[in-house]
């Protein structure tokens, strides 16, 4: 956070030169370690770079990086339409959310990826079972935080707005929504999150699409480069998403003093 | 919003029973569990019988083929190899992330310095790195129990950082006007108030760990509860490889309540998330 206090503004130059020194040898040593280690271990920033460039110059990039993307939108769409109204349907009906809120705790400790061998050989190759593999493992975050929401909810909350005898749509509308839609986004973080492994495991291990394609191609190939370059949009990916999801809960989170 | 009326209306009376706030009384909840998981059982066992082909899992093929499973050699030992490579990678991830994550805590360039890794490594879905691993480990044991460190330390390092952050300056500050020295500062405050943190790091590793090994013994065939669930699902031997999942959930689960039931004994002050 920069600030016009002196001391500050020393800490600050501190701050940035020392995160500019370490993003610079880090570059330094992706760099030497290249040139010092066999092709197909590692390859130097340079020729990553170059491949890169080349991939998006090509359309590569961009024709994988969109199949990628209408994967995991599609996926995460899913799981957001499905997880959030559920959620909140469970939070107006307590004897199904008791029924249910273990099930639903164990699913969302499951490792997803273990079901994909069974996905993969009942629905074999094609769109929909990599779909359901972005959907399974985004969904559970999604339901289990609406649920943990619904559990929070005061009981005074809705004992008032029976006092005044608001109607069923008005209590969701002014009540149960606006309480729980806070707990949603840290789920919606979570699935963002969970969505992207979910959309490269599903490109590794079905029919291969998109980037994760990209870097098997470039590993079975011995292309170093090109897997490196596949694996660095990825990371990319992966941090924006990240800042997107952090972004979006404080946006809806901060009333109740939650600061991810 | 006249058309919504009557539904809502309808929602509202089938709810007044429990309007006041508390369930409705007509079931304890034990027996709305029980009840809702026999019906959860029963509707995959109706729908697999009647949509799905023959060698799809369904419980009653399940409970058949399970103790029989227990007892199969090949798949203790496959459980063994990927249990025991779980633990061992979260191990040196607890050790190796912890000093990591407490030097990022208490040392602001080292923060600086790290910090951009760290998160991105993070954010990284460890699964991308695996053709990588497999060039460097080749196709073997160590090339998952990198992917499960891989996919273990930096949750670890992130929360252990936070830990370190959040003791409390005044603790420190009484420390150092005792002239305690570093070691013991680090033992007897920075160490023990920082454990919720590390403890919450440690459940959101153990998950990711136990993904990290399946994910490596799917993508490297190496023998272990992936790879045994991948080999049975490929001749359609649906109902033995479910068996390694179930035993996959209860290991994710029972990690998850250990860690809960640890915090709260042991921990009781400490209320995170």
């Amino acid at each position: 956070m920069p600030s016009l206090d002196p001391m500050n503004r020393q800490a600050n130059w501190i701050r940035y030169a020392t995160v500019g020194a370490s993003l610079l040898a880090g570059a330094i040593v992706w760099e030497v370690a290249g040139h010092f280690t066999s092709g197909a271990f590692w390859a130097p920033l340079s020729a990553t770079l170059k491949s890169l460039a080349d991939l998006a110059r090509t359309g590569v990039l961009l024709r994988q990086g969109a199949n990628s993307f209408e994967l995991y939108v599609t996926g995460l769409t899913i799981a957001i339409a499905v997880g959030a109204p559920f959620g909140l349907l469970l939070a107006r009906l307590p004897w199904l959310r008791v029924a249910l809120e273990d099930y639903i705790m164990v699913l969302y400790a499951t490792p997803m990826v273990a079901l994909i061998p069974f996905i993969l050989s009942i629905m074999g190759f094609g769109f929909a079972p990599k779909v359901l593999v972005v959907f399974l493992f985004a969904v559970f975050p999604v339901l289990y935080n609406t649920i943990e929401g619904a559990r929070s909810i005061r009981p005074e909350l809705v004992e008032v707005a029976h006092s005044f005898r608001s109607s069923e749509w008005q209590l969701w509308r002014d009540v149960m929504i606006p309480y729980t839609l806070s707990f949603t986004m840290t789920g919606i973080r979570q699935a963002i999150a969970r969505g992207l492994v979910g959309m490269v495991v599903a490109e590794f291990f079905l029919s291969p699409s998109g980037l994760g394609q990209m870097i098997m191609t470039g590993s079975q190939n011995f292309d170093t480069a090109g897997m490196l370059a596949a694996i660095f949009v990825i990371v990319l990916l992966g941090v924006g998403l990240m800042d997107l999801g952090r972004f979006i809960e404080k946006r809806f989170a901060a009333w109740r003093g939650y600061n991810p | 919003m006249a058309g919504i009326q009557p539904v809502s209306q309808g929602g509202a009376l089938a709810l007044r029973a429990g309007a006041d706030s508390r369930p409705v009384r007509l079931a304890s909840p034990l027996v709305l569990k029980v009840a809702a998981g026999l019906a959860i059982l029963a509707l995959w066992e109706i729908v697999v019988r009647s949509l799905a082909p023959a060698y799809v899992a369904r419980p009653s093929g399940i409970v058949r083929v399970f103790f029989f499973v227990m007892r199969d050699a090949q798949f203790l030992a496959a459980a063994g190899a990927t249990l025991w490579a779980v633990v061992q990678g979260l191990f040196v991830s607890l050790i190796a992330g912890t000093a990591v994550g407490f030097l990022m805590g208490r040392v602001t360039v080292i923060e600086y310095g790290l910090r951009y890794y760290v998160n991105s490594l993070f954010a990284t879905p460890m699964v991308a790195i695996l053709p990588l691993v497999s060039l460097w480990f080749g196709y073997s044991g160590d090339a998952r129990l990198a992917v499960v460190v891989f996919a273990s330390f930096f949750s670890i390092t992130i929360n252990a950082c936070d830990g370190a952050r959040s003791v409390p300056p005044e603790y420190l500050e009484v420390a150092q006007s005792f002239r305690a020295r570093r070691l013991s500062t680090f033992l007897d405050i920075v160490l023990p108030s920082s454990l919720p943190y590390l403890l919450a790091g440690a459940r959101l590793a153990a998950g990711r760990a136990l993904i990290g090994a399946v994910v490596a013994e799917f993508f490297l065939s190496i023998p272990g509860l992936g790879y045994y669930i991948l080999y049975n699902s490929r001749i359609f031997k649906h109902n033995e490889a479910f068996v390694a999942v179930i035993l996959l959930v209860a290991t994710g689960v029972g990690f998850e309540a250990l860690l809960k039931w640890l915090t709260r004994r042991y921990m009781p002050w400490a209320r995170r998330g």
